[in-house]
């Protein structure tokens, strides 16, 4: 499916089940997701963490809400269901879209400034490269002497120098690979915007606005 | 074909006094190989980020491309005027793949979607590194990193070519065949090409006119001039006149079947490696074969199949705060080394946890001085120019006198007369304080009086040389 108009339904979705109570479309959703990522081979080890991390926080939600016995089954449920709404699409997203992908996608057919466009997908590039900074600014304090810890503040002002570094260097680069803003552009690679994909997406959007509307009470 | 003029320029750095450039006036002439040299500090970054663009111009109209300044030129053709190679080869690039960062390259120019794959190849045959374009850019080593980046000027044909410093990570071979590409862009297609480098061999036969730039003013030197001062420039020749095979000295680090590699790729086959202590061992060998993989491994940074030990302990089972006061690395980028704001900061933290004994205050005081670091002690790290940020991260790691100091291309970007001095404090230290010092270099001239040991990397594997104790 093309990747810009995934992202609309994803949110478009999300959206709307955060304003409506209605846990059999929530658990309709969560089988979908997890049946999309089998088909699109997420890894276990993926959706185990998908699986856990939320369910620890769900069900601590759901413990302190009823702890406090003013709410209903029917909201617990829904509640608990929701936040598997929000982390299984999320993850059918995340996993089964490739960045670059999407950057194109959001240029090309969202008519997104690609200063924009550029500047998710080179944050998104960064990732490895923070983790691998972390790394190596407390392994150079340690041969200072000084121990950095994750709550170091010492620690987020060498990563905050180094991602402010890292945008000067990326600005720098992208110019002088000919990157101007708001200039023209063409395209080497284009991301079809085909009629399945909207079919996919009007359909998507109905059986969801039936579904809500079946079970309102 | 482009003309370069600067028309006196007076360039300052925002909080400083001093002018970097101080009404420079020059013509690089177009189809010509400009050769910029002069100190570390002296301003060429700062000249050639100003022609690239890449820094704005404190008066437009300073700088012209064939009498024409380049914000007046239509943002789509800039990189077809002007196009500049990094001196730090991993930060030019803003995709993942080779072929990807060439297709936004010529995406950037508005080239007709048909016509991108013909012209990627064409750019990345006429460098020769077709092999490369599925790669993972931040995969390959940096001397592939600048054929790139080289490329990828190629693909976007610009007129003016500029390079800060391009070889100074990279191998001697590579270096040349570098240079031989970029001398046929100067003469087969008529690219104008200036070039910042300190080390100054090979250019005889390309270079008319030597730029000289120095406290913030340049000077063209004569045909006659340009020449003695190559002559004068001996090449960089690996001249260790005191080095043997190692014998039966005590051994710091062994490795048992170490091997290295970036997945698939294997940068050191499985074998056994000693380190010997109290010794200062040179480790030569191509870029990318695994040097500062190596480095990494030893300092706990970098994964490695096998088994390191430090003076018998596997080191994986050593508390990491000990092995890290013992076993310590000089990083390449002077950056990841520096914990601390200004420069007299980062120092007192060295000597707050280093060897105080040794470095006094007044040692230290005669050391920055040796440095041409004394003015510079309130200074913002991070203002430093490349190689002052250097010679003061030799400087605090020194302080930390670890028993084991891994020096990963400590001469990087130095000038000639820093070289000297920075190789000298060297050698002083390490024999008073008896350290281990294990270095990796691609600047070859005055490391003689301090090596004496030579591991040598090739093949995937390391091999000491010399002439048996």
């Amino acid at each position: 499916m093309n990747p810009s108009l995934k992202l609309a339904l994803v949110i478009l979705i999300a959206l709307e089940v955060s304003f409506t109570q209605v846990w059999t479309v929530n658990v309709a959703l969560i089988i979908i997701s997890l049946i999309l990522m089998f088909v699109g081979h997420v890894k276990w080890k993926r959706l185990l963490w998908l699986t856990v991390v939320p369910l620890f926080f769900a069900s601590a939600l759901v413990w302190s809400l009823a702890l406090q016995g003013t709410t209903t089954h029917h909201f617990l449920i829904v509640i608990f269901t929701r936040m598997f709404v929000y982390v299984y699409m999320g993850g059918l997203f995340t996993q089964t879209t490739d960045p670059l992908t999407l950057t194109r996608s959001l240029e090309q057919n969202a008519k997104l400034p690609s200063k924009f466009a550029y500047g998710f997908l080179a944050a998104f590039n960064l990732m490895p490269k923070i983790q691998a900074e972390v790394a190596t600014i407390k392994a150079a304090a340690l041969m200072r002497g000084q121990v950095l810890h994750v709550w170091s503040p010492q620690l987020y002002f060498k990563v905050i120098l180094a991602a402010m570094n890292w945008s000067d260097q990326l600005a720098a680069a992208m110019t002088s690979h000919g990157f101007v803003e708001g200039a023209p552009r063409t395209h080497a690679i284009t991301v079809a915007l085909r009629a399945r994909d909207w079919w996919v997406f009007g359909i998507g959007l109905i059986l969801v606005q039936v579904g809500l509307f079946i079970g309102l009470p | 074909m482009a003309t370069v003029t600067v028309h006196s320029l007076t360039f300052t750095y925002p909080k400083r006094s001093r002018p970097v450039l101080d009404d420079l006036n020059v013509t690089f002439p177009s189809g010509k190989f400009s050769l910029l040299t002069g100190v570390s500090g002296g301003g060429k970054s700062t000249l050639l980020k100003l022609i690239a663009g890449l820094t704005p111009l404190p008066t437009a109209g300073s700088i012209t491309f064939n009498d024409q300044p380049l914000a007046e030129i239509a943002p789509t053709k800039r990189a077809a005027t002007v196009a500049m190679l990094f001196q730090e080869p991993s930060t030019q690039f803003t995709m993942d793949t080779v072929k990807n960062e060439l297709r936004f390259a010529l995406e950037n120019q508005c080239v007709d979607p048909a016509d991108i794959p013909a012209k990627i190849t064409a750019a990345l045959d006429f460098i020769g590194i077709t092999d490369l374009q599925d790669r993972l850019l931040m995969q390959l080593s940096g001397g592939e990193q600048q054929k790139v980046a080289l490329a990828i000027i190629v693909a976007m044909d610009s007129d003016v070519i500029l390079l800060d410093e391009p070889f100074a990570s990279i191998d001697p071979p590579t270096r040349l065949a570098l240079l031989e590409k970029l001398v046929a862009l100067c003469t087969k297609r008529g690219k104008t090409i200036i070039l910042a480098d300190h080390d100054l061999s090979n250019y005889d036969r390309w270079v008319d006119h030597l730029a000289v730039l120095d406290m913030g003013k340049l000077t063209l030197l004569s045909p006659a001039d340009t020449q003695a001062r190559f002559a004068a420039f001996t090449p960089d020749k690996l001249q260790l006149t005191h080095v043997v095979l190692p014998s039966d000295q005590p051994v710091s680090l062994q490795g048992t079947q170490l091997r290295l590699g970036h997945g698939e790729r294997e940068l050191l086959a499985p074998q056994d490696l000693a380190l010997f202590a109290h010794q200062a061992t040179l480790i030569t060998g191509p870029n990318g074969s695994g040097k500062s993989t190596l480095f990494r491994a030893l300092v706990r940074l970098g994964k490695y199949q096998g088994r390191l030990t430090y003076d018998g302990t596997d080191i994986q089972k050593l508390p990491r705060k000990q092995y890290a006061r013992s076993v310590g690395l000089m990083f390449q980028a002077a950056s990841s080394q520096f914990l601390n704001v200004t420069v007299a900061e980062e120092l007192a933290l060295s000597r707050k946890f280093g060897n105080r004994d040794y470095f006094t205050a007044e040692r230290v005081q005669d050391l920055l001085a040796q440095l041409n670091l004394a003015e510079h002690t309130e200074q913002i790290i991070y203002s430093l120019s490349s190689g002052q940020q250097k010679k003061l991260q030799l400087l605090c790691m020194l302080i930390m006198a670890p028993t084991v100091l891994l020096l990963d291309e400590p001469l990087k970007g130095l000038d000639f007369a820093s070289i000297q001095v920075v190789m000298h404090i060297l050698t002083t230290v390490q024999r008073d304080l008896h350290l281990t010092l294990i270095m990796i270099s691609h600047q070859l001239s005055g490391l003689d009086d301090l090596i004496t040991l030579h591991l040598a990397l090739a093949d995937h594997h390391l091999t000491y040389k010399g002439a048996p104790a």
